[in-house]
């Protein structure tokens, strides 16, 4: 689409904020949103929902248009300080599949496995993201950090998830 | 003022109590331990450390709370001087000097120095808390919730606006925190709101939740792979850290200069540290004889920076114990943790419980002592944290925050959360918005909601109360200047650069 090509980073954004605020406009007009005097629960979410839209097209408005094709993505985040080392391309399928997998390894086997195999499977597979640990290094990490979360979170802590089974 | 030295030696009485005190040294010692580790800020040291406190009484809760805080920011200077990698955004600019210094071999000297101007500060900001406070919460007594609600507003809007980048982006993160606070069941009429149908939701977001989504898992996401941080080889011994006399003279006053202007910002609602160690390195630079050695390896360049955070935080909790309004996303981390504990912040925190305000300034002082003694002799130690690779980290971490966040409310659901809410921070740090916000957003949003429909109703309807209250009305005209400042700046940068993508 030729209109998008000439979008940045900002107007991407600033579309995001006016969806969301949009969103939540929807949705606070469904409960009640009484008076000033007696306001109902529907009035704050209303009014932020339209402070947010409000944000996003004032971002969009105050964002010039890039010039030629400069294509979104190909521009760096502008991360703040604590971000300033990163380099390389900001998608990393690999990494976030595995980081966003381990979690969702620890829901699954947590329900249906027990702390032992939730707590394994969340290290191994998040180890996995990083390019530089082999399956080996990742099983070592997280034969290490399960024997230690045991330790800690079942017999120190006492949470409540079962060791084994769900 | 007599009175102040009363309560502080109650204060002390409460923070030297043996289980106060083991959970207080427990928190330093393992905010600093995490704190050095690469890419751990204090935001996500304590949202990781939040579950522990639980399961133990308030008091210990916000003893260890304090003492992760200060001891991540301790062990996170570390990590920036030696490795030039600043886990928390207020040592950034201790990097720019701090750096330089370990590469000609002075890393340990820089060290010495950042502790002792972190002491010195540290210790300024807990006098002045001491005699600030009492002031300020009598003065606070008389606060109805029309002034509560505008204080509040100035808050907000001057954390939005004074951070980094765009104020339109500050404003926006801070609404979507006031809604992430919306979610759940009205406290007022009982309809559930923004839940999306989830029974799971009707309880609204768990703090945990949303700060190890929002500050470990984005994190993460965007990290993964693309560090280009090397394990630091730098090598220092204990005796490296002292610094030489001249050292000293040469830190002293950019050392005081500092603590002044950490110490007069943190007074002011909503700014944050990092503008302050800004500000307090510029200062030095200019005030200094030589500013061509700034940026390659002036003492007087992490003094000063160090010493204003320093004094900043202390300064900050000021606010956000006798106001219930916190200065920054740390403060209102500390903040959310107190209300889960169901202390609710406010001028009457101090007179209704004395333990924890004067408990809480004693152990300040306890534990920056503690950090002294203890940095010193476990340098070799922390050095060695920092060879911990990143690709250790992360996964261990990942783990230790879907523990972390079950334990909160025993809930898998919300473990799922994080993953998608670590997904949509991630989204929103590629687009350039800042985080940190959002969390200040979360927590002030409840309270704000509730002020304002109180002060409503007590007006009968009437938006003129804002006017009408003397304090009311000065926050609402400092807002309102505060708005109108940034606007002209915004639009007079807006036409000093030219279009990105044009060159």
């Amino acid at each position: 689409m030729a209109v998008f090509s000439r979008w940045t980073k900002d107007h991407w954004g600033g579309a995001l904020l006016v969806a969301v605020g949009a969103a939540v406009i929807v949705a606070a007009l469904g409960y009640r949103a009484g008076t000033l005097r007696q306001m109902g629960s529907g009035f704050f979410p209303l009014v932020l929902g339209v402070l947010l839209a409000l944000a996003g097209v004032a971002q969009f408005v105050a964002t010039p248009f890039a010039r030629g094709n400069a294509a979104a993505a190909d521009e760096p985040p502008a991360l703040g300080a604590e971000h300033a080392h990163l380099a390389g391309p900001v998608v990393q399928w690999r990494g976030w599949s595995c980081i966003v997998g381990g979690v969702a390894a620890f829901v699954v086997l947590g329900a249906h496995g027990g702390l032992v195999p939730a707590s394994f499977a969340s290290v191994f597979v998040a180890a996995l993201g990083d390019r530089r640990n082999s399956v080996r290094d990742a099983a070592l990490l997280a034969a290490v950090m399960t024997a230690f979360g045991v330790a800690v979170f079942h017999y120190g802590l006492r949470v409540l998830l079962p060791l084994w089974g769900g | 003022m007599h009175e102040s030295l009363v309560n502080l030696m109650y204060g002390f009485g409460v923070a030297l109590q043996p289980d106060n005190l083991m959970w207080s040294v427990f928190g330093v010692l393992v905010g600093n331990l995490i704190g050095v580790l690469p890419g751990m800020g204090p935001l996500s040291t304590i949202s990781m450390l939040l579950p522990l406190t639980y399961v133990i009484p308030p008091v210990p809760a916000i003893l260890m709370l304090a003492g992760i805080f200060y001891g991540s920011q301790y062990g996170g200077a570390i990590g920036a001087i030696l490795l030039n990698l600043p886990s928390h955004p207020p040592h950034a600019v201790t990097c720019l000097d701090g750096y330089p210094l370990t590469r000609q071999g002075k890393g340990g000297t820089a060290l010495g120095i950042t502790m002792m101007a972190s002491f010195f500060a540290a210790s300024v900001g807990i006098v002045v808390m001491i005699f600030l406070s009492q002031p300020l919460v009598d003065l606070a007594q008389h606060f109805g919730a029309a002034d509560i609600c505008a204080i509040m507003l100035l808050g907000l809007l001057s954390g939005a606006t004074m951070s980094r980048g765009s104020p339109i982006k500050g404003v926006a993160m801070t609404v979507l925190g006031l809604l992430c606070g919306v979610v759940g069941t009205d406290a007022i009429s009982g309809t559930p709101r923004l839940t999306f149908g989830l029974a799971e939701l009707r309880d609204g977001l768990e703090l945990g939740c949303l700060t190890m989504g929002l500050f470990g898992i984005a994190d993460f996401l965007v990290s993964v792979n693309r560090t280009t941080v090397e394990p630091s080889h730098a090598r220092v011994r204990m005796r490296d850290m002292r610094p030489s006399g001249a050292e000293i003279r040469r830190a002293f006053w950019p050392m005081i200069r500092g603590t002044t202007v950490g110490t007069l910002f943190g007074a002011l609602p909503g700014t944050g540290p990092t503008i302050t160690t800004f500000i307090a390195y510029a200062l030095e630079r200019k005030w200094s004889k030589t500013p061509e050695r700034f940026g390659r390896g002036a003492l007087e360049g992490v003094a000063a920076p160090e010493a204003s955070s320093h004094s900043k935080t202390q300064v900050d909790f000021i606010p956000t114990m006798s106001l219930g309004i916190p200065g920054d996303a740390v403060m209102a981390l500390i903040l959310g943790a107190l209300i889960i504990k169901g202390v609710q912040p406010g001028p009457q925190l101090i007179s209704e419980h004395p333990d924890i305000f004067w408990g809480l300034v004693a152990s300040f002082w306890i534990g920056n002592v503690l950090l002294v003694i203890l940095n010193v002799p476990l340098i070799g130690m922390w050095v060695r944290m920092l060879q911990v690779p990143y690709r250790f980290l992360f996964p261990a971490a990942v783990f230790f925050i879907a523990v972390g966040v079950y334990s909160a409310r025993n809930s898998l659901f919300d473990v799922g959360l994080v993953a998608v809410i670590g997904i949509v921070g991630a989204l929103l740090l590629v687009l350039d918005f800042p985080l940190s916000q959002v969390l200040l957003g979360f927590v002030l949003g409840p309270m704000l909601e509730e002020n304002f429909r109180r002060a409503m109703l007590l007006s009968r309807g009437e938006l003129g109360v804002f006017l009408e209250r003397p304090v009311a009305a000065a926050f609402i005209a400092a807002s309102a200047l505060l708005v109108l400042v940034q606007g002209v700046a915004f639009v007079r940068r807006r036409r000093a650069v030219t279009p990105r993508g044009a060159g």
